[in-house]
C-alpha cells in the first residue's frame, strides 16, 4: 500500500483523491519526507492555478462575511502538548490493558490536513509510515481507529459514544484468523468522545470491534457489539 | 511575510480590521477557485463566505513558517468546493430524480472579470503541458474531479491519470518558479 501512497501526492494537491484514499494518504505523508515535500510544493502549483481564475465576489459579500465573523469564536491556538511518554510506558509493558493518552482534539479535524500540530500521540500513530485507518461501523456515535502495526499501537478517535457507569468500560477486540482477542481498555470523556492511544499486542489484526465490559475487561466479549470493522 | 499572510496573523488574534485587509487581499482568488469549480455564482457566493468563516475560525492555527496565507487559504478553498461538489453529487446520485440543469455551459469564467496578467501566466505555463497532461490536471483542478473520475472521462487507466498529473504538477512547478 505505501509503494501506492507514494504516487498520490499530485492527486493529493488537487483534491483529485477519493475519500478513503485521502484519508491513508493524510496518515501517510506528514511522516514521508518525499510526499511532504511533493505536496507542498504542489500545494504552491495549485495555488498558481487558482492564481489564473480570478474573480471578484459581489461587493456585498464583504460585509455579510465581516458580520458573520463578528459573532463567530477562533479556535485556540496550538500549545504544545503534555506528552505521555508512551515509550516509557511501553516498555514497563502495561499493554495489553493500554493507556490513554493524547490531548489536541485537532487529529482529524482535517486541521491536520493542512500541515499543523504533528506531534500528539494520536498523531503519532497517524502519521506512522504503516497506519491503516479504519471507521468501525455502528449506531450509537462514531469511532474511527488508526492501527500501525510497526508502533504497535492504535489511535482511537471517538464521538457521541454513550457514557459507561462506574462499573465497566470500553473494550476494543482485535479482530483475527482466530477469532476476536482483547486488545485494550479505554473511557470516553464525559461529552463521550474520546482520544486515546493505546498499546495493542496483537500483531496484525484483521479489523476492531468495541464492547462495553466490566472493569479491567474480559477474555471473550461478554457485551453487545457496538462498532464493528474489518480491513 | 506578503500583506496577506501578515493581516492573516494579525487576524488570528482576533483583530477584525486585519482580517477585512485579509479579504480584500484573497478574495478574488478564493472566489475564482470556489466558481471556477462549481460554476454556480449563487452556490459559490455562499461557499466562499463559508470558506472566509472558516478561515477566520482556523487563523489562529495558522503558521506562516509552513507557509504563504493565500495557499493556505485557496488549498481550503479548493477543498470545500470540492466537498460541496461531492456531496452535491453523492445527494443527486441516491435522488434519482435527474437534475440535468445543474450543468451549466463550461465558460462562465469568460463571462467574469478576471485578473488578465495572472490568467495570462497561468495559461502560459498550461501550454507548457503536454495536451495530456494538461486535460489531466484541469479536469482534476478546475474541475474538481477525482483522478478516477478523470481516468473514467478520458477513458485510460486510472494510473496513467496519477502519473499525467504528477509530471503535469512538475513541470508547472518549473514553470511557475515554485521553491519550496
Amino acid at each position: 500500500m505505501n509503494h501506492d501512497l507514494h504516487h498520490l501526492a499530485g492527486a493529493y494537491a488537487l483534491d483529485a483523491l477519493d475519500a478513503d484514499e485521502r484519508r491513508a494518504f493524510e496518515a501517510h505523508y506528514p511522516s514521508c519526507d518525499v510526499c511532504a515535500e511533493e505536496v507542498d510544493a504542489f500545494r504552491d502549483v495549485a495555488t498558481q492555478l487558482a492564481e489564473g481564475v480570478h474573480t471578484p465576489p459581489p461587493g456585498s459579500l464583504k460585509a455579510s462575511v465581516m458580520e458573520e465573523i463578528s459573532r463567530t469564536r477562533q479556535i485556540a491556538p496550538v500549545v504544545q502538548p503534555n506528552v505521555v511518554d508512551l515509550t516509557e510506558r511501553r516498555r514497563r509493558r502495561v499493554a495489553p490493558l493500554a493507556i490513554a493518552a493524547s490531548v489536541v482534539l485537532v487529529a482529524l479535524l482535517g486541521i491536520a490536513t493542512l500541515g499543523f500540530n504533528r506531534t500528539s500521540p494520536t498523531e503519532e500513530v497517524l502519521a506512522s509510515a504503516d497506519a491503516v485507518v479504519l471507521s468501525l461501523d455502528g449506531t450509537d456515535g462514531s469511532v474511527r481507529i488508526a492501527w500501525s502495526d510497526e508502533l504497535g499501537r492504535a489511535a482511537v478517535f471517538g464521538d457521541g459514544l454513550p457514557i459507561t457507569d462506574d462499573e465497566n468500560e470500553y473494550a476494543l477486540w482485535a479482530v483475527t484468523d482466530d477469532g476476536v482477542a482483547p486488545a485494550a481498555l479505554f473511557d470516553v470523556d464525559a461529552d463521550g468522545s474520546v482520544r486515546a492511544v493505546l498499546d495493542i499486542a496483537e500483531p496484525d489484526p484483521n479489523g476492531w470491534g468495541v464492547t462495553i465490559e466490566p472493569n479491567g475487561g474480559s477474555p471473550q466479549p461478554t457485551g453487545e457489539i457496538l462498532f464493528l470493522g474489518t480491513f | 511575510m506578503d500583506s496577506a499572510t501578515t493581516a492573516l496573523v494579525a487576524a488570528g488574534r482576533g483583530d477584525e480590521e486585519a482580517f477585512g485587509r485579509f479579504y480584500d487581499e484573497v478574495a478574488s482568488l478564493i472566489h475564482g477557485v470556489v466558481l471556477r469549480v462549481l460554476r454556480d455564482p449563487s452556490m459559490s457566493e455562499e461557499v466562499t463566505q463559508e470558506v472566509f468563516v472558516e478561515i477566520w475560525r482556523l487563523a489562529p492555527r495558522f503558521e506562516p513558517s509552513k507557509g504563504s496565507a493565500r495557499t493556505w487559504a485557496s488549498t481550503l478553498a479548493h477543498r470545500r468546493a470540492v466537498d460541496r461538489v461531492r456531496s452535491e453529487q453523492s445527494s443527486r446520485e441516491r435522488d434519482t430524480r435527474e437534475h440535468e440543469k445543474q450543468d451549466r455551459p463550461a465558460d462562465v469564467v469568460s463571462e467574469v472579470v478576471i485578473d488578465r496578467f495572472d490568467r495570462a501566466r497561468v495559461q502560459h505555463a498550461l501550454a507548457e503541458l503536454s495536451d495530456t497532461q494538461r486535460e489531466a490536471v484541469e479536469l482534476a483542478y478546475y474541475g474538481g474531479h477525482t483522478y478516477r473520475e478523470v481516468a473514467a472521462l478520458l477513458d485510460v487507466p486510472e494510473g496513467t491519470v496519477k502519473t499525467r498529473i504528477r509530471d503535469g504538477l512538475g513541470r508547472l512547478r518549473n514553470e511557475f518558479g515554485v521553491e519550496s
